[in-house]
């Protein structure tokens, strides 16, 4: 009988104990990450300062209507840019371009755009203000053109070699690589 | 999952044993007794120690009584934790009770006052704790100092064993004595726990709360000293959690924009304050871990030292674990265990 006694005893002891090494033993998650974002400009296979197209490939369908960044990885400060844009105009047309973040601020940036066959050339200029006479530094996104698609097939899309970037001083901005992008209308 | 699991079986494996266990009522009657230390009015409280003492010591000589030893009987202060520990334990209730924790069969609780210059007047109550009942009631009158006073209780020590006082001690007092054993019934026991020992207490409550146990057993520093630590340590866990939880938050919430996100520029922003959270939620992961470790030490040891520090049942047979005792016949002190 007696032992019956003690193993109530032991029971107990061993219900505490166990609660409190559950206590002990719980623990807290260690942070496990994986920065492989392919949007990320650390995971963007150029060499700043850049120029490249966002996103770098697109899959549309006809008659649709696509658009695309032109974006800056960490650039300079600048005071106005001249985008030479390639494109396939047999499969895209340009309906417009609208400029991005990149050379605007207290005032919105000025932009003249030509399209011709193929080539759209860009101009945008940061217009100074009280505070600053040209842009920030940054990766950025420069100007955001959109295309629609007229028929099928594989555009690609080029910085063509006019492409320039000049800052208050009208000094040109360093661009030490240009990336491409891919327009595939089904 | 599996963890939980396991802690619900065993609860359920401990509830079954729990429900099984039944205790046989014995009616032996052992002769373990229990001197509370006397009351003193109007004497020294020292003088009162002393002269409970000497009737315990006077019984325990007489060998009618197994007389508890005055540490056992003392920690019942573990019980009643007040300045005078049987103060205000006159009535049967009260000595019936503190009997029953001390595991004795018989419990004497007194009083000794001082009625005028020379003049003592010692009470006396002898109670049976498996009767529950007084069986005796003394009162002595002394007319002398300290001397007279030692001989009052040794008188009271013959009148409690039942045996003659001899002539040497019956010069110059007055004793009388009533007899209250009437109308002895046993009262109907229910369902009664069985009794841990007072090691396996205190660890079990060292264990649940650290310090705890040392406390109950009176070791008051050791067990607050415990405590704080453990306290101290939690507060400091519970701070780094803390943080941990707003780090590993500011984490989450910018990983998860991070991985979802297709701006490069915003993805640029978030990539820092990713590695800063993830950097700053390991940091504080691992001092969480490292108080956990510490806490975790000094709570085996706090458990170790309850057990330590506790006093041991091993006083009377029969009861607990284990004990000793002298085995007449092959002339030893033998340890015993009961399983």
């Amino acid at each position: 009988m007696l032992i019956r006694y003690n193993s109530i005893s032991i029971f107990n002891l061993v219900k505490v104990i166990s609660l409190c090494l559950l206590v002990v033993t719980f623990s807290c998650e260690d942070a496990d990450y994986d920065l492989d974002n392919p949007f990320d400009p650390s995971n963007i296979d150029l060499d700043p300062p850049a120029l490249f197209f966002h996103p770098p490939e697109i899959n549309t369908n006809l008659g649709e209507s696509i658009s695309v960044e032109l974006y800056g990885l960490k650039l300079d400060p600048s005071a106005g840019a001249h985008f030479d844009i390639r494109y396939d105009w047999g499969s895209v047309t340009v309906d417009s371009v609208i400029p991005g973040p990149f050379f605007t601020g207290l005032n919105e940036p000025m932009e003249i755009t030509v399209d011709e066959q193929g080539v759209l050339d860009v101009f945008i200029y940061f217009l100074p203000d009280i505070s600053s006479d040209q842009s920030q530094s940054g990766t950025w996104s420069i100007a955001t053109v959109y295309f629609s698609t007229i028929s099928t097939g594989e555009s690609e899309l080029l910085f063509g070699p006019n492409t320039t970037l000049r800052d208050a001083n009208n000094e040109l901005v360093t661009i030490n690589e240009y990336g491409s992008g891919y327009i595939y209308v089904e | 999952m599996s963890v939980i699991r396991g802690i619900i079986i065993l609860h359920l494996v401990s509830v079954c044993f729990a429900a099984e266990t039944t205790k046989a009522v014995s009616m032996k009657t052992g002769n373990q007794l229990a001197v509370l230390r006397f009351e003193g009015w109007s004497i020294s409280e020292p003088l009162t120690e002393f002269l409970t003492e000497e009737l315990r010591e006077t019984i325990r000589e007489l060998e009618i009584f197994q007389v508890q030893d005055r540490g056992l009987t003392n920690e019942i202060s573990i019980f009643y934790p007040r300045k005078k520990d049987y103060w205000a334990c006159w009535s049967e209730d009260c000595a019936i009770d503190l009997g029953k924790r001390l595991k004795v069969n018989y419990v004497i609780a007194g009083n000794i006052q001082k009625k005028d210059l020379n003049e003592f007047l010692i009470s006396g109550r002898l109670f049976s704790v498996d009767m529950e009942t007084m069986i005796n009631e003394f009162a002595m009158n002394s007319s002398g100092i300290t001397d007279s006073l030692l001989l009052e209780m040794k008188k009271m020590a013959y009148n409690v064993s039942g045996l003659p006082v001899p002539d040497t001690l019956s010069v110059g007092t007055d004793t009388s004595e009533v007899a209250t054993a009437g109308d002895i019934k046993r009262k109907r026991q229910w369902f009664k726990l069985p009794p841990i020992p007072t090691k396996i207490k205190a660890l079990m409550m060292s264990t649940a709360i650290p310090g705890s146990g040392q406390i109950w057993v009176q070791r008051k520093y050791p067990g607050y000293g415990f405590l704080g630590t453990e306290a101290t340590l939690g507060m400091a866990a519970i701070i780094s959690y803390y943080n941990y939880n707003k780090a590993w938050g500011g984490f989450e919430e910018n990983y998860s924009s991070y991985q979802d996100g297709t701006d490069p520029h915003t993805l640029e922003k978030l990539r820092p304050k990713v590695i800063q959270y993830a950097q700053e939620s390991r940091r504080y992961n691992s001092f969480m871990k490292s108080i956990r470790g510490v806490a975790a030490s000094i709570w085996v040891v706090n458990m170790v030292h309850a057990y330590l520090v506790a006093p041991s049942d091993d006083y009377f047979d029969g009861e607990y674990f284990f004990d000793l005792e002298y085995n007449p016949n092959v002339n030893q002190v033998q340890f015993n265990f009961n399983f």
